[in-house]
């Protein structure tokens, strides 16, 4: 029989990083989950993406063990590191601090196809395109 | 214990991956994300860390990136957050020699086992996952009598006390984890070996012995080939180096970083998670 499922935790952290430090200690202590235990595999799963920040999923089931799923990185962080740039621009419709090329907003809009409610890779790109240009990123072609 | 500020944005769910990711920096702990709000967590309760988000969000605004948020902010401290599930804590015996028990559990050792008993709060190494038990089978057939013990990323204290209770002479645990001084020092008292084991806040460069017969590292698998020379260096020749932490895939990967000076005697696996044993040529 399947197990009862008790509740969900939404989480980003960096990967190859999770420790019990907030917010995983105190979000998932509350639901009785192993910490640490999440932390070792979520940290030795995510270890290849080191420097980018990983969304995951946590089922908590009632006999307090857990399964997680994670995500592909949020637009914003990918578009950041694309345009090799830290954060984005204060004035956004004034100066455009920073470029990324169509080719990279395709490159993020494949990558985040998965977890974007996007009909196909065109839909997906102008959505990506869409979040650079709220981050006063400019689009080049 | 260290205070962290929790901020909470409550915006449209739509808008959530925009915010998140244009917040992220380097003192960002992580997100939880619910139905209509974010919570920010960080060890900067500074106003200057809560203005930099709100000028964030508040040009994300202007921009048309995202419509009406609010924000609210909580300072919270430190706890043992794994006490919840500490209570659901059961012994555990591994191998033939060792059980694990957390002090508030009663153990009939009918098989006269080395009792470890553990208190883990907020460390790791319980006897529970995977690698500890492997840690501990392969201590339990490699380990010789009064050898000399490092423990690198101790956590609980549980290799390092379960080495001195199966015969070595003294063991040297060091974690760079506040909590694991604090955790690992309660559990040496707890196993009166104070006088066989020593916990150092730090890291491996922090040990300044060297010749161990016995290294031990159950960290993950980028610390580990991070602190390679190290460990290397730490371990004496002719002397072992268990390492775990690591999956099955990497198994391959991470002994070509350790086979100019070492000998692979065994890999021990349980499910997906492995162990190597190692031997120092030279």
């Amino acid at each position: 029989m399947a197990k009862k499922i008790t509740g969900y935790i939404k989480l980003q952290i960096p990967a190859g990083q999770a420790n019990p430090s907030p917010p995983v200690g105190p979000a998932l202590g509350q639901k009785g989950v192993n910490i640490m235990e999440f932390c070792k595999q979520f940290n030795a799963k995510t270890q290849e993406k080191a420097g980018l920040i990983i969304p995951v999923v946590i089922t908590v089931f009632q006999d307090k063990s857990f399964t997680f799923i994670t995500k592909t990185p949020p637009a914003a962080v990918l578009l950041m590191k694309a345009a090799n740039k830290p954060k984005g621009s204060g004035e956004p419709n004034k100066t455009k601090v920073a470029e990324v090329t169509k080719d990279q907003v395709k490159e993020i809009a494949e990558m985040k196809m998965p977890d974007l409610n996007a009909n196909d890779v065109e839909h997906a790109m102008s959505m990506i395109a869409g979040t650079a240009r709220s981050m006063g990123f400019t689009v080049k072609d | 214990m260290k205070k962290y500020v929790t901020i909470k944005i409550t915006a449209e769910p739509q808008y959530f991956d925009l915010i998140s990711g244009c917040i992220w920096n380097d003192e960002v702990e992580g997100i939880i994300e619910n139905d209509h709000f974010l919570e920010v967590s960080s060890y900067n309760t500074s106003d200057e860390f809560k203005n930099e988000i709100l000028d964030t969000l508040s040009q994300l605004k202007n921009n048309g990136g995202i419509a009406d948020y609010s924000v609210s902010s909580t300072i919270g401290e430190e706890r043992n957050w794994n006490e919840e599930w500490e209570k659901a804590l059961n012994i555990v015996e591994i191998g033939e020699k060792f059980a694990i028990k957390p002090s508030f559990r009663e153990y009939e050792n009918k098989e006269n086992r080395f009792v470890l008993e553990i208190d883990p709060k907020m460390s790791f190494g319980t006897g529970e996952h995977q690698t500890t038990r492997l840690m501990l089978l392969a201590l339990e057939k490699y380990l010789t009598p009064e050898a000399k013990v490092l423990d690198v990323g101790t956590g609980t204290g549980v290799l390092a006390i379960a080495a001195v209770k199966a015969g070595a002479k003294s063991a040297i645990g060091v974690d760079n984890d506040e909590w694991c001084l604090m955790n690992g020092i309660e559990n040496i008292e707890r196993n009166n070996c104070q006088k066989e084991v020593e916990i150092l806040l730090g890291d491996i460069t922090n040990v300044e012995d060297e010749d161990f017969d016995l290294v031990l590292a159950n960290i993950n698998r980028n610390v580990l080939i991070e602190i390679k020379q190290e460990l290397t260096k730490k371990t004496k020749t002719g002397g072992k180096l268990i390492l775990s932490g690591f999956l099955e895939n990497d198994t391959q990967m991470l002994l070509a970083h350790f086979e100019n000076h070492f000998t692979q005697t065994e890999l021990l696996q349980q499910d997906e998670w492995c162990s190597f044993v190692l031997s120092k040529n030279y």
